[in-house]
């Protein structure tokens, strides 16, 4: 058994707890003004995530139960200092910070550039204020990836700034799914800036994500994230991203892991009746799937032990990114993977940091 | 006829696309003719043991990616496949592979023609 503070961990996905008031002065004009003069301030920071009206269903912080000692979340306002302190607290040496705002961006329908404002602002915001190598805050560079000229933009700002580790596409709400030709630009360029491609869920439309009517969390948050995860997964592999751009590292957060093998099950019986359909494939797309690299938040390691050795030697030890998901509601301890009986010590390090330091080049 | 061999029949009564399945020893052969071609190809779906053989023959349906944004623009290859009528599993017809997974393999047999009959090497 290995003790966590003695060994090297990397955080794959902590949610800097920002707040629109925060990123809204590096913003471009004119939404720089526009949110100055809107009067939306706390509203905006607010809607959809944990307001009274929610656009989701239920809490984020269990109606009171949950309190983060260092972050803001879920009303958000967090500077570096929390993330100095927090990562102390969970004795981890590096983190890649993931907006927390910018996983609600999928309730944005409009055709207009907020989406595209705020990611600019929240990037200049984070070189000015908070991302530091030598403290171990890297970060992670959210993509309006539903405008592409946009994206193109914001991978010309980051190209040349170390502390970007890689790239986010929230999963939650992307139409056409991503793997879809329109993206490929994207992809392109990020395979030639080395920056790997982090698909990360959201909490946007968890309500309606197939049918409306759901009344808890419980159910929205269990569903929703993995049919966000698990339409962009089949989308990726089948539309041949692997074989277009064989040099892009692809990341897939935060839905745990038991649910890779059966969807990789389903998946590869379906390629064994239709494998035309998918013209580029070399190989069943689980040979795909299962070369991509996934974060293990939440784990379920209340499952049976058996199953999650069927997963892990499925997908591999290596190809696992210890993530916390901190300040969020249901974090991940580094703990958490130390704990479990069927690794060993070797796999352990490469899951908690190795594996990710590889990765993201850190 | 020689040793190891059994006459399909004639070869000017196959068309392409026409399957006769025969009996070697105690396993069906489905003997196809594909773009003028002949194949034989166990008469057994690794998948649930249907009728590979008697299902549908064509060429291979086949994409080609164009670059960064292009469509993947399909159209039919140069490589003749069945597929079984039960599910759709899909073997290329001179190798006897399934065409998305190599490990899964129907057993193929030599054909010749010979004084215009066809016959299945069985040896």
């Amino acid at each position: 058994m290995i003790e966590p503070a003695e060994h090297l961990v990397v955080d794959c996905d902590w949610h800097y707890a920002d707040t629109f008031e925060q990123v809204a002065p590096y913003m471009p004009e004119p939404w720089k003004t526009k949110f100055r003069n809107s009067g939306w301030d706390s509203t905006g920071v607010n809607q959809g995530l944990s307001a009274f009206f929610p656009t989701s269903t239920g809490n984020r912080s269990n109606y009171g139960k949950i309190d983060r000692e260092f972050s803001e979340y879920p009303q958000g306002g967090d500077d570096k200092a929390d993330v100095v302190e927090g990562m102390e607290f969970l004795d981890v040496d590096a983190t890649l910070q993931i907006s927390h705002l910018i996983l609600a961006m999928g309730g944005v329908t409009a055709d207009d550039r907020r989406v595209e404002s705020f990611i600019k602002g929240y990037i200049d915001y984070m070189l000015a204020e908070v991302l530091d190598p030598d403290a171990g805050i890297y970060g992670l560079a959210p993509l309006p990836y539903h405008d592409i000229d946009a994206s193109m933009d914001v991978l010309d700002r980051i190209e040349d700034e170390e502390t970007f580790k890689g790239v986010v596409m929230v999963t939650a709400g992307a139409s056409p799914p991503l793997g879809n030709r329109k993206y490929d630009p994207i992809y392109e360029r990020c395979e030639a800036l080395g920056l790997p491609v982090v698909y990360h869920t959201g909490g946007s439309g968890l309500d309606d994500y197939v049918r409306a009517g759901y009344e808890e969390m419980i159910e929205t948050h269990t569903l929703g994230f993995l049919e966000s995860n698990m339409s962009q997964i089949v989308s990726v592999a089948c539309q041949g991203v692997p074989e277009k751009f064989p040099d892009l590292d692809i990341v897939f957060m935060e839905s745990g892991v038991t649910y890779l093998p059966g969807l990789i099950s389903r998946l590869d019986e379906e390629y064994l009746k239709r494998a035309e359909e998918a013209p580029l494939l070399e190989a069943p797309p689980g040979d795909y799937i299962s070369d991509f690299y996934f974060g293990t938040q939440p784990l379920e390691e209340s499952a049976r032990p058996d199953l999650l050795e069927i997963c892990f030697d499925m997908l591999g030890t290596e190809h696992l990114l210890y993530a916390s998901d901190y300040p969020h509601w249901d974090y991940d301890s580094p703990s958490i993977i130390t704990d479990l009986p069927m690794l060993d010590d070797e796999q352990r390090k490469d899951i908690l940091g190795r594996n990710a330091a590889e990765v993201f080049d850190l | 006829m020689s040793d190891g061999e059994i006459a399909v029949g004639a070869a000017d009564d196959f068309d392409d696309g026409d399957v006769e399945i025969v009996e070697v020893g105690r396993a069906e052969v489905g003997v196809i003719r594909a773009d003028g071609e002949f194949y034989a190809l166990r008469n057994q779906c690794p998948h649930d043991g249907g009728p590979t053989c008697e299902g549908k023959v064509e060429k291979r349906l086949v994409g080609e990616w164009g670059g960064p944004g292009e469509r993947v623009e399909q159209r039919y290859g140069d490589d003749c496949i069945v597929s079984c009528p039960w599910h759709g599993w899909s073997f290329d017809l001179d190798t006897g592979e399934h065409i998305g997974d190599d490990s899964y393999v129907v057993p193929t047999y030599d054909v010749v023609v010979r004084d215009g009959v066809v016959y299945v090497q069985t040896d």
